[in-house]
């Protein structure tokens, strides 16, 4: 029922320790009446999220204006739903460039996701997108992308810029936009780890197990020790593979090469020891509802690949940063402020670099990280120095974590048969490379019916203007290098 | 410090992956290949059912059942492998790259389990007379999951090092040869790849890299996908995969470059 009451009931609660509690998520859905609804999702330092549904049939309050965080989130759920916010500080489409029709909102029609959908007809008065002007003299525009130079996805940034320095900065996503969470619609929960996966291709592992994790929150299984001490390998084992990565491209952007190839070696050197030991270099196809679909057996030699390469890049990153040339570009470029990335509820290495110490393994424990702790460091300047540092304490920790778990495997089956029956919906959250990875799966015998993809890059990547803002624009790579973040598991 | 840890990187141990340990090399991709002497017609019905992309599929071809497998489509699932073991097993050496779409195709008389011959002949004529000795690629994202992206990035890290043979990555593709495009072309894309298409100079080579640029992969139904690479621009090599592995995309760059110049130019 629409009433006042349940609109009252967005009041956002207080956290535990007495702040505003953080904004996970907001996504719409058709329940099964047809009625539209509204899902709100906080986490208030519990180990619980908590969820508040609302009812959407009539336009429902925004709350963007007082939580910037839930801006995208209401307009991406106004284009899927064609849902109102009134009172919503931008009512500009997200998913949808100019020339989709007007009125279009693919996830109201009860098509499933696995039937070809009509191609939506071309808008015959395709409206321009309103970036926000910035006037004065000697005021400059400068367009970018989306195709960028090198190999990088797609998205456009519109900088304005005032002589080097960059005013502001406007991003326009959604250039890779598939419809995807459609495209789980109607699909067996198989079926939905393989699409789970192809959301975000450099950190898969991350989706498919939190995927197979909220259908498994659904269903009630539970998942062999031996599976999850190896989910938490290969989460880990993503997570080292990233942060040596993104390490390397920093130094590659301040014109460092030696230490950027040896990076990317050393990157290469643990993609092959994962392709060695399990078949795979980033664990596609690997990770299940119920468990794992492999087993990978000893793991003698891929533990000597962890410590060896753990070992070499926490000289070659010692080395990195104590290079005057690096610390020049790093110090002090593209800070992003603590205040900014609270309001905007930012998630991950880039929360954790802003002085923001969350993180899911610690604070929402799943799997097999019930059993072991992960230590979670934070720095509070929030410059592209302090992400540099994050992501190499992070690095060394997964390192300590995949060899702990791997001197304690406990033995057994890898996965639990069950027999998908019954409606029912479930959440689970996974700590990706990039922060904070939230899915919403609702299964009704054996398919999905919902899935909804929170992505730490959807969540992170409002806040990039705020840290590129006053840098210079050739410092521009660098500051978004620095956040690392995903344009395909933001656009979806 | 610093100087010590430079001077030692430079003097690791040489990490270089020797040219013919790459070509048809596929470990690491799961893509499957069919063990003809297991190929049974259960074998091939279990496949195809649990196939997501249909890239097995049993056809009657007059009064013959024969099995397909289409690579392009191939998502390296691995069910098949699950479904039937005898029939199918990971795949280790592999060349499936081609200059036509009909290449990446194999099929199988169900009856007696030999292999049918796909027509399509293979042109090894090298491309040097066409493009000179070295290659400007550009990359092009039209959709993709990064999966793609992550594996192109890694050939021009030490260990397969794509300069040694004259390949170069380039950031415009005014200064292109090749266009290497990658994801199921997006709506949202399909207008940008068709500029960056026609920014490339001619003579050009466009490559459709991964089960979703060669077919739209699990993408296909999707209402924001227009479909593969060759539905916006014209496409001259398949590279598959998902993603491919670099040593498939270093075989695939490679045997595209030597068929392309046997086969005539697009008006």
């Amino acid at each position: 029922m629409p009433s006042t009451n349940t609109l009252a009931g967005l009041q956002i609660p207080a956290a535990k320790s007495g702040g505003r509690a953080r904004l996970v998520t907001i996504f719409g859905r058709r329940d099964e009446e047809g009625r539209k609804r509204v899902h709100y999702i906080f986490d208030l330092g519990k180990p619980d999220y908590l969820e508040k549904i609302v009812d959407a049939e009539q336009p429902i309050p925004s709350i963007a204006l007082s939580n910037p965080a839930a801006c995208w989130h209401e307009r991406e759920v106004h284009d899927q739903f064609g849902i109102v916010f009134t009172g919503s500080p931008d009512s500009r489409p997200l998913l949808f460039h100019d020339d989709w029709p007007a009125g279009a909102h693919p996830m109201l029609d009860g098509r499933a996701g696995g039937e070809p959908s009509p191609a939506l007809p071309q808008s015959s008065q395709p409206t321009e997108y309103r970036f926000l002007k910035v006037l004065g003299a000697g005021i400059v525009e400068v367009p970018v992308g989306p195709v960028h130079a090198g190999i990088i996805e797609p998205g456009h940034f519109r900088f304005s810029v005032i002589g080097d320095t960059v005013l502001h900065l406007e991003l326009r996503h959604f250039y890779t936009h598939k419809g995807t969470e459609k495209l789980f619609q109607g699909r067996p929960v198989m079926m939905g780890a393989m699409l789970a996966e192809s959301v975000s291709g450099d950190n898969c592992f991350s989706h498919a197990v939190a995927f197979c994790q909220a259908v498994e929150v659904a269903l009630g299984v539970s998942v062999p020790a031996r599976a999850e001490a190896l989910r938490l390998i290969g989460l880990e084992l993503e997570r080292l593979v990233f942060h040596i990565g993104d390490v390397g491209a920093l130094c590659n952007d301040v014109g460092f090469a030696v230490p950027a190839a040896r990076c990317a070696a050393l990157k290469e050197d643990l993609l092959q020891a994962s392709a060695r030991w399990i078949g795979t270099r980033y664990w596609r196809a690997i990770a299940k509802p119920g468990g794992l679909r492999l087993d990978p057996g000893s793991a003698t030699d891929f533990a000597l690949s962890i410590d060896t390469t753990a070992r070499k890049f926490e000289q070659l990153a010692t080395a990195i940063l104590e290079t005057p040339s690096v610390q020049n570009r790093f110090d002090s470029a593209g800070i992003l402020k603590r205040q900014v990335a609270r309001d905007f509820a930012v998630v991950g290495p880039v929360a954790r670099a802003s002085g923001i110490d969350i993180d899911v393994r610690r604070d929402h424990p799943y799997g097999w990280y019930r059993q072991v702790a992960p230590k979670v460091s934070s720095i509070h300047y929030g410059d592209v120095t302090a992400r540099a540092r994050i992501r190499i304490q992070e690095a060394m920790e997964s390192a300590r974590l995949i060899l702990e778990t791997l001197r304690t495997l406990p033995q057994g089956e890898v996965s639990t048969c069950f027999e998908p029956k019954g409606r029912a919906p479930g959440h689970s959250a996974v700590e990706s490379p990039r922060g904070e990875l939230f899915y919403w799966v609702e299964v009704a015998d054996g398919l999905v019916t919902r899935c909804h993809i929170k992505s730490p890059s959807f969540q992170n990547w409002p806040t990039l203007p705020f840290a590129v803002a006053g840098n210079v624009i050739a410092d521009f790579p660098l500051v978004n290098k620095s956040f690392n973040l995903s344009y395909s598991g933001c656009d979806r | 410090m610093i100087v010590d840890a430079l001077k030692k990187s430079l003097a690791a141990p040489k990490r270089l992956i020797p040219v013919a340990e790459l070509l048809e090399n596929c470990h690491g991709s799961r893509m499957p290949e069919v063990r003809p002497a297991g190929l049974t017609l259960d074998a091939a019905q279990l496949s195809a059912e649990v196939c997501p992309t249909t890239a097995l599929a049993i056809e009657k071809h007059r009064d013959r059942l024969r099995l397909k497998l289409d690579y392009g489509k191939c998502i390296g699932c691995g069910q098949c492998i699950e479904a039937a073991p005898m029939a199918f097993g990971l795949a280790e050496r592999f060349t499936r790259s081609g200059v036509s779409r009909a290449e990446l195709i194999q099929s199988w008389d169900l009856a007696d389990g030999t292999e049918i011959g796909s027509g399509v002949e293979s042109v090894r004529t090298r491309i040097h007379k066409l493009m000179g000795k070295a290659l400007n690629i550009r990359q092009l994202d039209a959709g993709s999951c990064n999966g793609c992206e992550v594996e192109i990035t890694a050939l021009t890290n030490p260990h397969y090092d794509l300069e040694r043979f004259g390949i170069h990555f380039v950031a415009s593709p005014k200064h292109a040869d090749m266009l290497l495009v990658t994801g199921p072309i997006t709506r949202n894309m399909a207008e940008a790849v068709r500029n960056t298409y026609h920014a490339v100079p001619e003579p050009k080579l466009v490559v459709a890299v991964g089960a979703c640029g060669v077919s739209g992969g699990l993408f296909t139904p999707s209402h924001a996908v227009v479909g593969p690479v060759d539905t916006v621009i014209p496409v001259d090599g398949y590279i598959p995969g998902c993603p491919p592995t670099p040593a498939m995309l270093v075989a695939g760059i490679l045997q595209v470059l030597e068929q392309y110049a046997g086969k005539p130019r697009r008006p």
